[in-house]
């Protein structure tokens, strides 16, 4: 009945408002009374408006009577009811509001303005477009000084995060990632290729990135190399609407954009023929086929996600469920992974908000098929002169290259369809993510406020592999070969944190200060087993041959006390200071405990009553920071204090007599052991220019790291090993983070929106011995294919990690590399293991990101993209695969497949740590292009659908002539492509 | 309030709780595989578990077989193990072995280029110094206090304090190879408590004293020769181990001690143990039941398995045209073969090519009948079974092996529409007529004269005959017939001079080459033979032409070579195929069946074994240690005599010298990891005395730098313990 009332005044309302008077003004700043552009004046209720222009004029024609909006970021908004034709000028004054919006920081959140500490957030409206499995890629390339790289084209595939450098060098380098509250143990999760792909993207709300020290060290001992967090969308009462429906789906497209060059069947066959023409065992190899290898294991995959969100209010209960299902198949043929994601979350706020009660379950029910890998290899390496069938032999009816007694060859490449479609390699992997945070301000002292977070993370992994008896590549022609594998996991990660807060303003002194004390209690906790044999159904079988059943349990505490002081004088200076102490069960008594303070400054410059003369200026804020954080990820061993034997498996017993005995093996390990610690020092200016319609800061920092957890040689006799893990070794990274937003169009129908940042970083090793040794090289590190235990890259001191270290190639008159000829660079007239040089490093030294988004009416056009400039490449698939020696392997005998770079460098025998194959791997990128369009209220009022088209990988600009240039290890192996992807998205939502 | 009450609560809780959860963090582990010492000690058998991994330490990688928890780290984990470091170092620097392999500075040992940052070089020095760690930590946990302390007694304290030897054993086992290889290197004892400190660096001769003084030490408490558990060791590993210092004491201290090398070479010689029958017996998967082996490193292709050891070692042999299911393997990874300075030990005069009898040009197409019968499935399509018409006049020839009892017949053309018999076995040939038999086994002269439809079969005994032959024109060397390749051979010492073959030791049927075309024809000339030699002198007689190769041979047994598609001369070290291939060690048993499994073999790896121990007393006699030297020839004749089966290699009291002792040990222990010891001490190693191929790097071999009769010690421990004090000129 009174719905009905409403709409009939509406519709009386429309009827006497039908007459319009027209409306005049400029708008103007109410802090220094210059004009304002671009200011939006809407009538409210209604679809007219407009935006003043370049001097702030503006004209309007509006119902007599309608409510007139003046809106603009960043300032107040002010509403004015017209009556008649008039001339109105408005001031906007600067809203508070906007200092007011807050970020969230570790164990609580601050309001922008007040902020101390490097921290950037993006959200949601901010993310990137068409983005599918992996949360990471929602703001790669958002944000300066983190550099996010993702690690493949598979489905679920992770990223490599690394924000100002990686400060460790055995430890993880990975930044801490904490979901609403609650730390994870970014450890990986078996039967996945990312554990933060089990987290579905569209329940994402924020990601927030803390750089500096000052923002991270409240999480002390993981603090060292960022923290990222992650906030999940929470129940909504904003509008006090009971149900609000969100469905979002996309269908998408994925190619590959470029594969390796190789020879075909007949440039191979040409090729051994001028090699091997006088021998006639060698050409007896080759076969009369041209087969594409690579065209047989790649396909054009497709993929969909469906997410609905309900979200509203029942009786005061903000609530919010989500649903979502995703399939995405691999381009890697037999690649898939499947995600049913599920999320409710409970928002009540009991006694007079006094209790804000947030409960949150996401369950996540990850189903994947692993493509076999190996096969990109194979494909690569695979004789293109060889059919892909051989209808009838018993290895499947794959072509197979066979011994005398018909055995396959076992060094030979393998079938690369064969290695793909032979091996089914699945797992389920379940997720549950909860927690449940109190956040209670008392009513005697509402300037207290306790908050209480109770998480868990648990995940369960059961995975399963099938080879076939009849698989070439898993023969045994003595048992009967094949793989029947299981294995699982369990891993848990329980939270208790609780927090008090003190809140209070000082006004007689212009002082407010707030004060929060914690502590943290956090159990991680993982089983896992594995068992297989060969494949017993098979009709090969003959005898059982179980590996030995492996199963393992570890955990590990940590316990934290930590506090933080905030100051602000004026509102002008604002000081802050944390500690927090961390107590780890993966250190000994005497060294578990890390104290890590921080303490930062900030002036606000801007609010110096002697800088209302800089009027195009709108924010200038000084942020000085310095603080400690620490890492204690040191790998798998949870123990690595403790004296302790481990026994052996059945099958590296010794035999006494007839009898086999398992054997006890008493293990290295360093009684002192501790922390690594980073210290940081952070210096930064925030800008704002024409009201912030320009902004962005400018930021300096050093982190020093001391004391660098390393796994490295330790005096021979000294130990049960000839490596620990142990504290050695100093490490540096230098750099300046730049970025700028601006909106150079603000109008009604038309907004313009772009940013840009760049970071530049330098990482040195500043130590490594123990002892100071001019003649120690370093630690080899960089794996690469071709000689087993080959390197490429070394930690040296005075050198970037990872730097690349080679010969200096020497080159012919036409620019051709000379095969095994070296520049002596130590000049003693020969060329050794001496005349390697530091030569370049994978790592960029600069990033640069940048996006644009226009709205035009209902339409939206956005891209993004990032550039890297400075970091190398080691193009390990020509190392490798492109010399003459490679095309006739005598250890089968086989044949492979060879790179077309073997005409260019001429190689007969592999040079494997030549300087010729470091490449300038520096790229441009344009990850995103995005068109959408809005319909709106297109089932009635407030529901909207919109359509939105997005290419992902557009193109990328690089000197590199390999698939990709950017490879985080700098090693280019050929890594599952990144996939170009067109997507359509369709969002709904009433 | 009830709620302030209630929140008061919580936090009283919480600080009741926070002292407990900071009790949490002491930890033990929860893999039950990983153990406290306390626990691990609790149990009686976990001390011959301990001894066992000291055993393990040469033989597997790590506590996962074949790998996935290595004992030490820096290295791929069967590059890590320590029998596969001790091979590259010992052989691949060496005449005898090349490695074909990019891996790292693999190649770096062949060419004599080695330097102080070689991932492999600190692999064996670490592989070292964990053996010794380890066993320092075994003697540390077995002392009286600590068993004490535990309450061990008894018959298990009687076993413990056996085991303690051993692992004194074990420790100056390695700190020998320590000294062998390295020289000078940090010293550590059971009295260095596991820890970060520096050890400080011992000097070589000092070190072989301590070696010397240990064992001499354990002796007494070691089981007796022969008396141990296969795979432990027993007071004659202590005695060949005391006899090797010895031996070597001069390369190692400046002074002979070849009179006490002697001594304790006697001491095992007089042990028991007998020498094996077959020398390939040595080298195969049951080789755990040869008597010879003192002192064994064990490998098992189900229990003890390792990507080092024999795995490597026959695996790495495999490639080419070699066929992996003769060495009882799934495949060859086709690594280190041998160079020409191992063969000529064997073949002399090999650089002139093997086979040097002509090759045949391409044979004619010639009239043929075919031969089906009982020998080939009655099966008249096979055309490898025919007779011949040289002249194409109706008159066929040519030889088959026939078992007793085969039966045959003739078809005109590949069907049985036109075939002949003999019925009545009377000489003529029936159309249709009965199967012809025979009742002797042994190759047959078949001759057919179809138009008059008549035929004769004779028997036909080969032999080698002629001038070059120890039996000159008079008696004839017997050839005998393999049915596998359908040839008729004999190995033969020949002469310069010629040779004829001729059937059932007369002239009736002969064969010489006339025009020495490599086709044979009846009554031909004789066939030269330019250099004296031993030969592997092969007939092939038809069909159709009648063909013979002569190849260069050894009676030596122990020359173990696949040179099919392999090049002697090595032109580029990387190539497989170059160099000939080693076949002396195989994953098969002696009944020729597989070992347990395909990949990891069975084969121990034999560390000392008498014939050694025999070589070494005959050496140690030569170079003045006393002892008699009739004796050691007949040491040195035993080996003769079972590598040629008689007495016909044996050698006399003249030709006994210390070269010969040098080439000797090349030909009885090649690849058993020797040499590189061996040659220093003959002071042949660096020297231009004597150059085999890529020695230093270059194809004809070079003199190189004396600096590498040792290693270098690795940089990263001359980087981690300021004590060290690096080899000269490294």
């Amino acid at each position: 009945m009174r719905m009905l009332l409403v709409a009939m005044m509406v519709a009386f309302g429309l009827q006497m408002h039908a007459q319009n008077v027209s409306l005049t003004g400029k708008v103007t700043d109410a802090s220094d009374g210059f004009s304002m552009p671009g200011v939006t004046i809407a009538v409210k209720n209604s679809t007219m408006g407009t935006t003043t222009d370049f001097d702030g004029n503006y004209t309007l024609g509006v119902p007599a009577g309608a409510t007139v909006v003046f809106s603009f970021v960043g300032y107040e908004t002010q509403e004015f009811v017209v009556q008649k034709q008039q001339t109105l000028n408005v001031a906007l004054k600067a809203a508070v509001t906007y200092l007011n919006e807050f970020v969230v920081i570790g164990y609580g959140q601050v309001r922008k303005g007040d902020a101390t500490g490097s921290v950037t957030s993006v959200s949601v409206k901010d993310f990137n477009q068409g983005v599918i499995t992996n949360p990471m890629d929602l703001i790669s390339g958002k944000t300066a000084g983190v550099n996010i790289t993702s690690n493949s084209g598979a489905p679920g595939s992770g990223s490599t995060i690394r924000i100002r450098g990686g400060s460790s060098m055995t430890a993880s380098n990975d930044p801490l990632f904490v979901i609403d509250g609650v730390p994870v143990d970014n450890r990986g999760i078996a039967g996945t290729r990312n554990p933060l792909s089990t987290i579905n993207p569209n329940d994402i709300e924020t990601f927030t990135v803390l750089k500096d020290a000052s923002a991270t060290a409240i999480y002390g001992s993981r603090a060292s190399n960022g923290v990222i967090i992650i906030t999940t969308k929470k129940g909504s009462n904003k509008d006090g609407k009971a149900i609000k429906l969100d469905y979002s789906g996309a269908f998408s497209l994925f190619t590959i954009p470029k594969k390796r060059e190789v020879l075909t069947g007949d440039e191979f066959r040409a090729m051994l023929t001028e090699k091997f023409g006088d021998k006639p065992n060698v050409l007896a190899l080759l076969g009369n086929e041209n087969t594409n290898w690579q065209d047989q294991i790649f396909r054009q995959a497709f993929g969909m996600d469906h997410n609905i969100a309900i979200s509203g209010q029942v009786s005061k209960l903000p609530y919010r469920v989500s649903l979502g299902y995703a399939d995405f198949d691999g381009v890697l043929k037999t690649d898939n992974m499947k995600r049913v994601s599920t999320g409710i979350i409970l928002n009540p706020s009991l006694f007079d908000d006094h209790l804000k009660i947030n409960l949150s379950a996401k369950g996540t029910f990850n189903m994947q098929r692993f493509g076999n890998e190996g096969a990109i290899g194979s494909a690569i390496q695979m004789d293109p002169t060889q059919p892909v069938y051989d209808e009838g032999n018993i290895y499947g009816g794959y072509w197979t290259r066979l011994q005398l007694n018909g055995s396959p060859v076992t060094q030979s490449t393998k079938n690369p369809l064969a290695l793909i479609e032979q091996r089914e390699d699945k797992s389920k992997v379940n997720r549950f993510l909860g927690n449940a945070q109190f956040d209670y301000k008392f009513h005697f002292l509402p300037e207290l406020k306790a908050n209480l977070n109770l998480g868990m993370d648990r995940t369960a992994t059961y995975g399963d592999i099938f080879v076939p008896g009849n698989a070439s590549f898993n023969f045994d022609a003595l048992d009967g070969g094949g793989t029947i594998g299981v294995y699982e996991e369990k891993k848990s990660n329980e939270l208790l944190d609780f927090t008090l807060t003190y809140a209070k303003e000082l006004s007689t002194i212009q002082s407010r200060f707030d004060v929060m004390g914690g502590y943290s209690w956090q159990h991680f906790y993982r089983e896992s087993s594995s068992s297989s044999t060969n494949d017993t159904t098979s009709p090969f079988f003959v005898n059982k041959i179980a590996s030995p059943l492996s199963d393992f349990a570890t955990e590990s505490y940590l316990v934290s006390f930590f506090g933080r002081f905030n100051y602000y004088f004026k509102d002008r200076y604002i000081l802050t200071f944390t500690l927090r102490n961390d107590g780890s069960s993966r250190f000994s008594k005497e060294t578990r405990w890390g104290l890590f303070p921080s303490a930062a400054l900030a002036w606000r410059i801007m609010d110096e009553a002697w800088m209302k003369q800089f009027d195009n200026l709108s924010e200038l804020k000084l942020r000085v920071g310095y603080g400690v954080t620490g890492q204690e990820d040191i790998g798998v061993n949870d123990y690595p204090y403790m004296p302790v034997y481990v026994y052996g498996q059945n099958t590296a017993s010794y035999q006494f007599g007839n009898e086999f005995y398992q054997t006890y093996r008493p293990g290295g390990y360093d009684a002192n052991i501790k922390w690594e610690e980073t210290s940081t020092i952070n210096l930064a200016v925030d800008y704002g220019f024409f009201r912030d319609r320009i902004y962005g800061s400018l930021e300096f920092y050093t982190r020093k790291t001391k004391d660098l957890i390393n796994f490295i040689p330790i005096p021979a006799g000294t130990n049960l090993s000839n490596y620990l893990v142990t504290n050695v070794g100093n490490l540096t990274n230098t750099g300046v983070e730049f970025s700028i937003n601006a909106k150079p169009v603000i109008k009604k129908d038309m907004q313009w929106e772009i940013g840009f940042n760049a970071t530049f970083n330098n990482n040195e090793i500043t130590k490594l011995t123990a002892i100071d040794d001019p003649a120690y090289l370093g630690v080899f590190t960089g794996g690469i294919s071709g000689g087993v235990g080959s390197t490429i890259q070394i930690f040296s001191v005075g050198y970037p990690s990872y730097s690349f270290f080679v010969f200096e190639q020497v080159y012919d008159q036409d620019g051709k590399p000379i095969e095994g000829l070296y520049v002596d660079r130590n000049k003693d007239g020969k060329i050794t293991d001496d005349d390697r040089y530091h030569y370049k490093k994978p790592a960029p030294d600069f990033t640069l990101g940048f996006y644009s988004k226009f709205d035009y009416k209902d339409w939206t056009f956005s891209f993004n993209g990032r550039a890297n400039f400075g970091n190398y490449v080691y193009d390990n698939f020509n190392s490798n695969n492109a010399t003459y020696e490679r095309l006739y392997r005598p250890e089968g005998p086989y044949l492979s497949n060879v790179g077309s770079d073997v005409n260019e460098a001429g190689f007969y025998d592999p040079q494997y740590t030549s300087d010729y194959y470091i490449k300038d791997g520096s790229f441009l990128k344009l990850d995103n292009v995005t068109v959408g369009y809005s319909f709106n209220d297109i089932l009635g009022k407030k529901t909207n659908l919109a359509l939105s088209a997005t290419v992902n990988n557009v193109f990328t600009i690089s000197k590199y002539n390999g698939i990709d240039p950017e490879i985080f290890s700098g090693i280019d192996n050929l890594m599952y492509p990144r996939t170009r992807a067109f997507v359509l998205g369709l969002n709904f939502s009433f | 309030m009830k709620k302030i009450i209630s929140l008061f609560a919580l936090v009283a809780t919480l600080l009741v709780l926070v002292p407990s959860c900071v009790k949490d963090l002491d930890t033990v582990p929860l893999d039950k595989d990983v153990l406290t010492p306390d626990q691990v000690f609790s149990d009686p058998a976990s001390y011959k578990a301990f001894l066992a991994k000291l055993y393990a330490g040469l033989s597997v990688s790590g506590q996962s077989g074949p790998s996935g928890d290595a004992d030490i780290s820096g290295i791929d984990e069967g590059f890590g193990q320590y029998m596969r470091g001790y091979f590259y170092h010992q052989q691949l620097t060496t005449d005898e072995t090349v490695m074909g392999w990019n891996d790292q500075t693999i190649k770096d040992f062949h060419g004599h280029v080695w330097g102080s940052g070689d991932n492999f070089i600190a692999a064996m020095y670490y592989r070292i110094f964990y053996q010794i760690s380890v066993a320092n930590e075994f003697i540390r946990e077995t002392t009286d206090e600590k068993l004490d302390s535990r309450g061990v007694s008894g018959d298990l304290r009687t076993q413990i304090a056996q085991f303690r030897a051993e692992a004194r054993f074990l420790r100056a086992l390695s700190y020998w190879h320590a000294l062998d290889l390295f020289g000078n290197v940090p010293f550590v004892t059971e009295k260095d408590k596991v820890g970060a400190f520096f050890p400080q660096q011992i000097q070589r001769a000092a070190l072989f004293e301590y070696v010397e003084t240990e064992l001499l030490a354990i002796e007494p408490e070691m089981v007796g020769a022969k008396s141990n558990e296969y795979g432990r060791a027993d007071k004659a590993a202590v005695w060949t181990l005391l006899a090797k210092l010895y031996l070597n004491a001069e390369v190692y201290t400046g002074t002979q001690r070849y009179a006490d090398a002697v001594e304790y070479s006697s001491r095992v010689i007089n042990a028991g143990y007998t020498l094996e029958d077959k020398y390939e017996n040595l080298f195969l998967a049951d080789n755990d039941q040869c008597d010879e082996v003192i002192f064994p490193v064990t490998f098992d292709g189900t229990y003890t398995k390792t990507y080092g050891g024999t795995t490597f070692i026959i695996h790495a042999a495999v490639g080419g045209d070699m066929n992996p299911a003769d060495f009882g393997i799934d495949g060859g990874w086709g690594g280190i073969r041998t160079t020409k300075s191992l063969v000529q030990k064997f073949y002399p005069d090999v650089e002139k090519g093997l086979k040097v009898s002509p090759t045949p040009k391409s044979v004619k197409d010639y009239p043929v009948l075919y031969v089906p019968g009982s020998y080939q499935d009655w099966d008249p399509t096979n055309t490898t079974t025919v007779i011949a018409s040289v002249l194409s006049d109706g008159k066929y020839e040519g030889y088959f092996y026939f078992a007793a009892g085969d039966q045959f017949k003739f078809t005109d053309g590949p069907t049985w529409d036109v075939n002949y018999g003999d019925t009545g076995a009377d000489g003529t040939l029936d159309p249709g007529g009965d199967n012809i038999s025979v009742s002797e086994p042994g190759v047959y002269k078949i001759n057919v004269d179809l138009p008059g439809l008549t035929y004769t079969i004779v028997k036909t005994n080969w032999g080698l005959i002629g001038d070059a032959t120890p039996g000159g024109w008079t008696d004839d060397l017997d050839m005998t017939y393999d049915t596998a390749s359908g040839m008729l051979s004999v190995v033969a010492d020949l002469t310069t001079g010629s040779v004829k073959f001729r059937a059932n030791d007369g002239w009736d049927i002969d064969f010489g080459d006339t025009g020495l075309d490599g086709i044979l024809e009846y009554g031909g000339e004789n066939i030269p033979i330019a250099d004296a030699g031993t030969y592997t002198v092969s007939l092939k007689v038809g069909p159709p032409d009648y063909t013979y190769t002569i190849v260069r041979s050894s009676f030596d047994k122990r020359a173990m070579f696949h040179s099919a598609g392999q090049n002697l001369e090595i032109n580029d070290i990387g190539t497989f195929t170059e160099g000939w291939a080693v076949t002396k060690f195989k994953n098969l048993r002696r009944d020729g069946t597989t070992g347990s499994n395909l990949i990891h073999t069975d084969t121990d790896f034999p560390m000392f074994r008498l014939a050694d121990v025999y070589l070494m007393y005959a050496e140690a006699v030569l170079r003045g240690g006393g002892g008699s030297l009739a004796e050691a020839l007949n040491y040195v004749n035993a080996l003769r005599t079972r590598a040629y089966g008689d007495d016909s290699g044996n050698i006399t009291a003249t030709e006994l010298k210390l070269d010969f002792i040098l080439d000797e040990r090349a030909r009885e222990l090649y690849w058993e990891a020797h040499r590189r010891t061996d040659l220093i001490r003959f002071g042949k190693f660096t020297t231009g005395d004597y150059h085999w191929p890529w020695k230093g790097n270059v194809p004809d071999g070079t003199a190189t730098s004396s600096h590498l009769n040792i290693f270098p010690i690795p940089s990263s421990d001359i980087g981690a313990n300021p004590n060290l004090q690096q080899n000269p000129n490294y």
